[in-house]
């Protein structure tokens, strides 16, 4: 889901960096006003290195031959806290955009927004605390109760925070007035793919915070003593947040089943869902983009019928971009080419 | 060779490169910074169609590249990441928008063919950008000049410690993920059995490597702020360097460079 | 220099990981540590250096350990840990050695000017602007005695400082610890380096101190080491053949 540089507007990407920046101000100013933070700090270095490396991992998803892996943001705030993981989810993304070129400075914002944000505080207040803290599964015992809580806010939280992360990524390429691609469209593409690839995260964040519960409890945040505790949150309110979840998870489940408002053929969504689930996560080791994404626009080429009349067009030449322009445009390609080359031979020169 | 040790030699690399000697390794971060973001919001600022004003805008990078000795072939394989979400963006643009803006010979070429080729561009461009400043600038002067715009300390030492202990957490990720495929042979990636004891017993270490940590910074004096290596004020070659990049790069936006030079051609 | 009397420590009601630890160690004195695992020499360490809590009564240099005066306390002990790299978290070797220094309050240039005589000291500039996580096992062992060194302390405590390193590693770093003058403390499983390089061994068990002698007596008592889990140093074992 990383947004890369090119497809923000320059507005929209300032606008996406004032909200996320406003929010890790905040975050640290929270933050530094608690006793402790000095020992947050390793913590949270730690923690965030981890969830880096931990990002690489695959995992085979059962049923299928795919494999998925996490992005992290609910795993860090289960763990830190809202404020806490919003700020190691932006070191991540951070260190992800200047080292492996993941996203790009500039949509750093976006990025952040997308999946911090989102991740961190939405997930945290919207899922985590309520169902951490309501009666839900209170026939069990404490401790299964606790454990069905964990995996039910994990899964749901995933879920809820990459299809609003997904939102914004197609509203923001909107509004960056990049794509031609009308709102529906890119909306029905990209939720459903979301929604299966938050659900393998939410499967695997449950896993691994279960594991954590079994062995060190203490690690996990909001977790209900059960039953001798007050409960803050009532059923009525976790009813209700069950109720958004289930219509913005609905939402995009029923973008998945509904016809596509442009008529876009299916296989197309196939070719979005090559590029994405690279940045996402699905099948990444098989994924090479020249193989199957070009592979899949080629055959898009020769059975898309709308293909053949923009080639050779007849229509009247369109106004405003000059003759000059493009000879210009060579003579730059042909310059800069020039340069790399020369300046290769050069160093060749010198090493010999 | 598995993926988190591709990484692993990534990372290594880009440090290895940062640490090399010339003339853009020496200009002062802070500049570097500056300029690059810049460059990318100029970049991204050209309109849609505006394929031959942008596409001057790649003299920059290459220079930078050249001068500072910088392979540009490994920029290109950061690209695999971000080109394809671009196109796959971008590979709507010749369907949708069939208008034909320009001819090529006898060929015409729509809006939808140029926007297409314009937003690639400005990917690889951003990316090239981006690429050559770390090239350039190892993280801890980037994580000095952040300091020195005014990001939070507490915000900055994150990002110092995190990126410090990332190589070691990748490390044991791949030790563990070693020792788990020499038992599980003909596996993908993890089994659903294991997925949740894989990151969590790396979880739970790092968590008591995170105490030891502290301790380490407690016993040395620490009590809450970092004090950084202090950056070299700005020197007037840095100043030199800053304004004639800006100025670089404000005559490729705001004048039509590359018709001129057509005009001129022909 | 270094007093404990009746010390107490336990990370609950049912597990007593300190049970009533009485010493001394004098100022210029090498104390070896050993014990089998689980023993409480690490505990121990920790106790004195304020990271974990104790009943009873802990004192340095007259300086009781206690919260308040922990900043002090610090000062005079050096800790290199088992693991270096939980103890280099900077991102390259001066970093490192300065954070201490900075954090004490020196400015950056005399601080950087310890480091240069600390690394000459050491043989070991060349480190000097190495990234931390792009050096060797045993490089990394030397820097990180070599950060605790720029501190001056009086005291330097060391746990297993011989683990996982090379022969030519582990000897380097015997022929550092030989050449130190502070008061020193050995935590470690490794008896031949003890051997080398203490006078005097505490051995620990259950919590508390079993044996204290010279470095002979303890270590060439094959009967008492075996009752706690250990075996004769390799170079006794072998001379007695």
């Amino acid at each position: 889901m990383h947004m890369a540089d090119a497809l923000l507007a320059p507005a929209v990407a300032a606008t996406m960096y004032v909200a996320s920046g406003a929010t890790a101000a905040v975050s640290v100013h929270k933050l530094r006003k608690e006793d402790d933070e000095a020992k947050k700090l390793p913590v949270m270095a730690v923690t965030a290195a981890l969830v880096f490396a931990g990002q690489m991992i695959n995992y085979t998803i059962p049923g299928t031959g795919s494999s998925g892996h996490i992005c992290g943001g609910m795993l860090l705030s289960a763990l830190l806290g809202p404020q806490a993981g919003f700020l190691s989810m932006t070191v991540i993304l951070t260190i992800q955009c200047l080292f492996f070129g993941d996203g790009g400075l500039l949509a750093l914002g976006a990025n952040i927004w997308n999946m911090a944000f989102y991740g961190c505080f939405v997930g945290y207040f919207l899922i985590w605390k309520p169902i951490m803290h309501s009666k839900l599964f209170g026939k069990l015992s404490t401790k299964a109760a606790q454990r069905s809580r964990i995996i039910l806010a994990s899964i749901l939280g995933c879920v809820l925070t990459l299809q609003l992360g997904a939102f914004s990524v197609v509203c923001e390429t909107n509004l960056s007035g990049i794509t031609d691609l009308p709102f529906g469209a890119f909306v029905a593409i990209m939720q459903p793919i979301h929604l299966l690839i938050g659900l393998v995260e939410g499967l695997i964040t449950a896993a691994v915070l279960t594991f954590v519960f079994e062995s060190r409890p203490e690690l996990i945040k909001e977790l209900d003593g059960g039953s001798e505790l007050v409960n803050r949150h009532s059923t009525k309110t976790v009813v209700a947040i069950l109720a958004v979840a289930v219509i913005i998870i609905g939402g995009g489940l029923s973008l998945f089943a509904s016809e596509n408002p442009d008529g876009l053929e299916w296989s197309l969504f196939g070719n979005g869902d090559a590029g994405y689930s690279d940045n996402m996560g699905l099948d990444e080791d098989d994924y090479g983009i020249s193989s199957t994404a070009a592979e899949k626009a080629g055959k898009l080429q020769d059975s898309t019928s709308i293909l053949p009349d923009y080639a050779f067009a007849d229509s009247d030449s369109a106004a405003g971009t000059s003759v000059s322009g493009l000879v210009g445009s060579a003579v730059v390609a042909a310059v800069a080419i020039g340069v790399c080359v020369l300046c290769g031979a050069l160093k060749k020169k010198k090493k010999c | 060779m598995k993926r988190i040790d591709h990484a692993i030699v990534e990372f290594k690399e880009m440090d290895e490169m940062a640490k090399r000697d010339s003339l853009v390794h020496s200009v002062n971060p802070v500049v570097k910074l500056i300029i690059t973001i810049a460059y990318i919001f100029v970049t991204v600022s050209f309109g849609k169609y505006d394929l031959s004003g942008l596409i001057i805008m790649c003299l920059y990078p290459i220079a930078l590249f050249e001068i500072s000795d910088t392979s540009i072939g490994a920029c290109f394989y950061k690209l695999r990441i971000v080109i394809p979400l671009v196109c796959a963006v971008g590979i709507f643009n010749p369907f949708l928008d069939k208008e034909t803006l320009l001819y090529v010979g006898n060929v015409a070429v729509s809006g939808g063919v140029v926007s297409m080729f314009t937003l690639m561009l400005k990917g690889v461009f951003c990316i090239m950008a981006s690429f050559v400043l770390v090239a350039t600038t190892s993280f801890d002067e980037i994580c000095a000049a952040l300091r020195r715009l005014h990001i939070p300390g507490f915000f900055v030492t994150l990002l110092l410690l995190t990126y410090r202990y990332i190589s070691v957490m990748m490390e044991e990720v791949s030790v563990m993920t070693d020792a788990y495929m020499l038992r599980a042979p003909g596996q993908k990636g993890v089994h659903f059995s294991a997925w949740g004891s894989f990151l969590g017993q790396l979880l739970l270490r790092s968590m008591d490597r995170a105490e030891e940590l502290y301790s380490s910074m407690r016993l040395r004096g620490f009590n809450g702020e970092f004090i950084y290596a202090s950056l070299d004020p700005l020197k007037g070659r840095d100043y030199a360097f800053l304004f004639a990049s800006l100025g670089i790069i404000a005559l490729f936006r705001f004048t039509e460079l590359t018709a001129i030079i057509g005009q001129l051609v022909m | 220099m270094i007093e404990f009397n009746n010390v107490y420590f336990s990370y609950d009601k049912e597990h007593t990981v300190l049970d009533g630890i009485s010493f001394k160690i004098e100022k210029g004195e090498s104390v070896g540590l050993i014990g089998a695992n689980g023993a409480g020499k690490s505990s121990m360490l920790k106790v004195l250096l304020g990271l974990l809590p104790h009943d009873g009564e802990i004192s340095v240099n007259g300086i009781k350990v206690c919260k308040q005066n922990l900043a002090e306390v610090r000062r005079v002990l050096g800790f290199v840990l088992q693991n270096s790299d939980n103890q280099m978290f900077m991102p390259t070797v001066l970093d490192d050695m300065m954070f201490g220094l900075c954090n004490y309050g020196m400015s950056k240039k005399d601080a950087e000017a310890r480091v240069d005589e600390v690394l000459e000291q050491l043989d070991l500039v060349s480190l000097k602007n190495k990234y931390n996580h792009k050096i060797s096992g045993g490089e990394k062992r030397m820097a990180a005695i070599a950060t605790v060194l720029a501190m001056q302390p009086e005291v330097i405590i060391m746990d297993e400082p011989s683990v996982s390193l090379d022969p030519y590693n582990r000897r380097a770093v015997i022929n550092v610890i030989n050449r130190l003058e502070q008061t020193k403390i050995i935590a470690s499983h490794d008896l031949d380096m003890i051997m080398e390089t203490c006078t005097k061994v505490m051995l620990l068990s259950g919590g508390r101190i079993v044996a204290v002698g010279t470095t002979d007596e303890i270590l060439r008592n094959k009967k008492l080491l075996e009752e706690n889990r250990m075996e004769l140093p390799f170079g006794i074992a072998a001379a007695d053949r």
